[in-house]
């Protein structure tokens, strides 16, 4: 591994016209897709077809309600574990620059993360599926 | 080039415009979306246009959508039912625009063969048609057939003056909607008819006045002899019961007995728990109307009929209890048997009777605000005998509401997800009422009677042979099978012999049939959850055993071959070499098959431990088929009652022990190779022989007989054009379908159509046990559940 020198990234030279060209295009072309989109077209708007869709029948029931969603978590989980990814990977580039001090603090921040990991694992925060099992086979019949 | 201007003729106003037109057109017409949206049958044949052999994706539309808001056009595949009409035309109002329309086969066209209650006379009482596809079913070479004239339709609209808000201009489904007595007419036989019986009063419900069945002669029906068990049985219950239980005399099928109302949930509790052997299973729970008797005097007002089935020996059983009054009330058994819910909420729906401790005595296959009880014989046979479904029935009667299903039984943290009628996952019109907790179910309720096709109210009004036709459609994925069921039930009843030949034809069919039905499921179930690809190979084979079939009978999906007495006519030259090879090939399709599927680790994931059901629930709510074999029992019809020559067949039965979603794969793929061998079997050792019984008072003559013989030629001529005359009398009977048991009760009043038609029907009793399997599961979990039964809605529904 070298160290980063300046000649190695591409120069920075601030064109402050062709920045704001560039937005306006892109502002413009935003705008006439927008415009087509909404302008042309039949549009038809009628209650029936406002109506959310769920397999042609009415819904029961208001959308905007607290809803339990495992996915959530399991996502939040992932986006955290990914970012401290990022901090690991930039330790092994320079590896041999940080010497075995390096070593010993991502060997820290590792060990913190596994444990973190285990605790989460354990909480059930990594569990999809429902926490009570599904009906026993056995059950009593009605009688 | 010269074709294109021909199809978009140039805007006389403005040539600009006109190449705008070109342009708009070509590309709608090559890409069109349509929805994954089937009624019935039909839906069938147009899904197999996009497999293999048809690959509708030549033509630009092979990208089905799920939901209305991506398509853009809509194919109607089936029959519109008034109970299912309502989302139709919601789910054509909430399609993106332009839209357009293509009304597919007879029963969307204008009812076809459907003239009954619950069916909508044609599609185009409500909704705009661009275009008719005539049949039933429609072959898959129709759909691309209506397709290519669609896009040729499409490419001569004016689209550009509606896309830039210009005035005039035209572009979708411009045609108007239909009105009764204006622009259509729903008689068959054209305007001016009304108020006389379509076909005249001789065959015409309740009353067949002037039936000539009066003076034809038959033999007595089939006299069942009892066996020294049922003698016992009849013995006990007479000492434990006294007066309250009566043997009948004759029977042609099963011990049968008259029970007193106020007794018969005692009979029925001790004949399940103490009697031997014990009559585990109900089999069976519908009612008679006796109101149209022709010795009304003997009958009752109603007779309820339950069938009852022991497993150990085989043994079935009839008890009758005979009911008085209009609206009669009798005692609920739901507490004996659960299964007893549905069959007891169908005959409160389609009779009137009540029943008192019923749980929730609602409507099940006729819509929540559905007037009058449809089986009672005072109830009007024909759907053009009632007011006509229009439009504005379609606004006004809407589905019931998910909330009403599910009252007193979801917590404040629930909520409600419907999840059909119109679903690509849910095989057909079914809506599954869910309460989930995050993703888990916690309570189901399913909604039937959207695919209710009215098919026990019809065959009061066909003669014998002409419900052939409608029997095929009962199960539409396993065509002549269905004939085998309900020729089973006449066969026994008027005590036809059926020659081996025919025999060994209607199993070998029958097989045939099966595998073709496991095929669709084989294609279908892993696509649930998640897999594309087996559908494609799946359809190959499918396509050569609707070959084979069609080589054979002339037909696919609904060969309608079976007659009484046998089959309507002898296999034809060259049939022997196209079994043969479909024989050899088979065996390595399936391996590949298999091999794609059955150890996949996330069909497995998907599979294992999903949806289980013990034996002894299964048993309880009357499981049967492949569904009661999985769960490890070795039970099935052709082995236990054997019929149809099937005792001279070696092949086993199948059982997993699991009693989940996998056993139930695992069951059904080893059942295509057990088929596969009978059908092997029969080929090889087809008799010679005649293929139609010489039974000519029943049977339709063989055609060369009629030219020599008089007697054969009269007895052609009334069966094929009259019908023959069955015995006054009653019988079930009842076949290993590719689902279950599915029987047929028939009860002939010595006239030329059944008195009464019943149709037992193996996935109204599976899918009756779907929420034992579902809920404490996942949302996605119900798919592969629902996947894993089988079930087909007109066979559920009827």
């Amino acid at each position: 591994m070298h160290p980063v020198t300046s000649a190695m990234l591409s120069p920075w030279m601030p064109g402050l016209f062709s920045f704001a060209l560039f937005v306006a295009l892109v502002l413009a072309a935003l705008a006439v897709v927008l415009f087509l989109t909404s302008w042309l077209g039949d549009k038809k708007t009628d209650p029936e077809k406002a109506r959310p869709y769920e397999c042609g029948v009415i819904p029961t029931g208001w959308a905007r309600f607290r809803y339990p969603v495992p996915f959530y978590l399991v996502a939040v989980f992932f986006l955290i574990f990914d970012v401290e990814a990022a901090f690991i990977f930039s330790w092994a580039v320079a590896m041999e620059d940080l010497s075995w001090r390096g070593w010993l603090q991502i060997s820290f921040f590792i060990i913190v993360l596994l444990l973190s990991l285990f605790y989460i694992w354990k909480k059930g925060g990594l569990d999809w599926s429902p926490s009570v099992p599904p009906r026993p086979l056995t059950r009593k019949t009605r009688s | 080039m010269e074709s294109q201007r021909a199809a978009s003729p140039l805007d006389p106003e403005n040539p600009l415009l006109s190449r705008v037109d070109a342009v708009l057109n070509w590309a709608r017409a090559y890409s069109f979306w349509p929805m994954f949206f089937g009624l019935s049958c039909c839906f069938i044949e147009e899904i197999t246009a996009w497999t293999p052999r048809y690959d509708i994706s030549r033509f630009g539309a092979e990208v089905l959508r799920g939901s209305p808001r991506q398509s853009d056009l809509l194919i109607i595949s089936g029959t519109v039912f008034k109970k299912i009409a309502q989302v139709v035309l919601r789910l054509y109002e909430q399609m993106t625009e332009p839209k357009w329309v293509i009304s597919m086969g007879s029963c969307s066209n204008c009812g076809g063969m459907y003239d009954c209650y619950s069916v909508v006379q044609g599609v185009d009482q409500f909704l705009p048609v661009d275009l008719y596809i005539p049949g039933c079913p429609p072959r898959p070479e129709a759909v691309l057939q209506a397709l290519v004239l669609l896009q040729k339709k499409v490419r001569s609209e004016r689209s550009t003056r509606k896309v830039f808000h210009l005035s005039g201009g035209s572009q979708g489904t411009q045609a108007p909607i239909r009105v009764d007595g204006v622009s259509k007419s729903r008689d068959p036989r054209g305007p001016g008819y009304y108020g006389t019986p379509p076909r005249g009063t001789a065959v015409t419900p309740p009353w067949f006045r002037e039936s000539r069945a009066e003076v034809m002669w038959t033999p007595p029906p089939r006299r069942f002899e009892l066996s020294e068990a049922d003698l016992s049985l009849a013995q006990v219950l007479q000492v434990r019961f006294g007066d309250a239980v009566r043997r009948e005399e004759e029977t042609s099928d099963m011990p049968s007995f008259q029970v007193a109302g106020d007794r018969v949930k005692e009979v029925l509790r001790f004949l399940k728990t103490e009697a031997s052997p014990r009559f585990k299973g109900l089999t069976d729970l519908t009612a008679v109307d006796e109101s149209t008797r022709q010795t009304r005097q003997n009958y009752p007002d109603y007779t309820l009929v339950y069938h009852l089935l022991a497993f150990e020996p085989p043994t079935r059983l009839r008890l009758k209890v005979p009911l008085h009054g209009l609206d009669p009330v009798t005692p609920s058994i739901t507490d004996i048997w659960p299964s007893a819910d549905w069959y007891e909420r169908e005959c409160f729906d389609m009779f009137g009777i009540r029943f008192d401790g019923h749980p929730r005595l609602w409507r099940l296959l006729m819509p929540h605000d559905w007037e009058g009880h449809p089986l009672r014989k005072s109830y009007p046979d024909r759907g053009t005998a009632l007011p006509p479904y229009t439009l504005e029935s379609a606004r006004k009667y809407q589905p019931l509401d998910a909330a009403k299903f599910m009252e007193g039984r979801v917590g404040e943290k629930e909520f409600l997800l419907n999840v059909g009628p119109h679903h690509t996952s849910t095989h057909g019109l079914i809506r599954f009422i869910l309460a989930l907790k995050g993703e888990k179910i916690t309570a189901l309720d399913t909604d039937i009677g959207y695919h209710h096709r009215a098919a026990e109210k019809i065959g009061e009004r066909q003669s014998w042979y002409q419900y052939i036709p409608y029997t095929d459609r009962i199960d539409y994925l396993t065509g002549v099978a269905n004939n085998l069921s309900y020729l089973q039930a006449v066969e026994t009843l008027a005590d036809i012999k059926v020659p081996d030949r025919a025999q060994f034809i209607r199993v070998m069919l029958t097989e045939f049939f099966r595998l073709s039905n496991h095929l669709v499921w084989f294609g279908t179930h892993p696509q649930d959850v998640g897999a594309m690809t087996p559908t494609f190979y799946t359809f190959v084979d499918r396509e050569k055993i609707m070959d084979i079939i069609e080589f054979i009978t002339g037909g696919r999906l609904h060969p309608s071959w079976f007659r009484l007495g046998g089959v309507a006519m002898d296999l034809p030259e060259g049939w022997k070499p196209l079994v043969d090879d479909f024989v050899k090939v088979f065996p390595q399709r399936l391996k590949e098959y298999e091999a794609l599927v059955t150890k996949n680790p996330i069909f497995e994931a998907r599979n294992r431990g999903i949806g289980c059901l013990s034996l002894e629930e299964a048993l309880d709510w009357g499981v049967t088929g492949p569904n009661l074999r999985a769960c490890g029992l070795e039970w099935d019809l052709r082995k236990k009652f054997p019929y149809s020559g099937y005792e001279a067949f070696d092949f086993d039965i199948p059982t997993a022990a699991t009693g989940d979603s996998y056993g139930r794969y695992l069951v059904r793929v080893e059942e295509m190779r057990q088929s596969l061998r009978i059908i092997e079997q029969a080929a090889n050792r087809m008799p010679p022989g005649r293929y139609v019984t010489d039974d000519y008072r029943y049977a339709i003559p063989v055609k060369n007989d009629t030219l020599k013989d008089i007697e054969s030629l009269i007895h052609h001529f009334i069966n094929v054009s009259r019908g023959p005359k069955i015995p006054r009398g009653e019988a079930y009977a009842a076949t290993e379908h590719a689902r279950g048991e599915q029987g047929f009760y028939v009860v002939s009043d010595g006239g030329i159509m059944a008195y009464r038609l019943r149709n037992r029907s193996p996935g109204f009793a599976n899918v009756q046990a779907l929420p034992l399997m579902a809920v404490g599961h996942l949302l996605a979990d119900l798919i592969a559940i629902i996947g894993s039964i089988d079930y087909v809605m007109p066979d559920i529904d009827r």
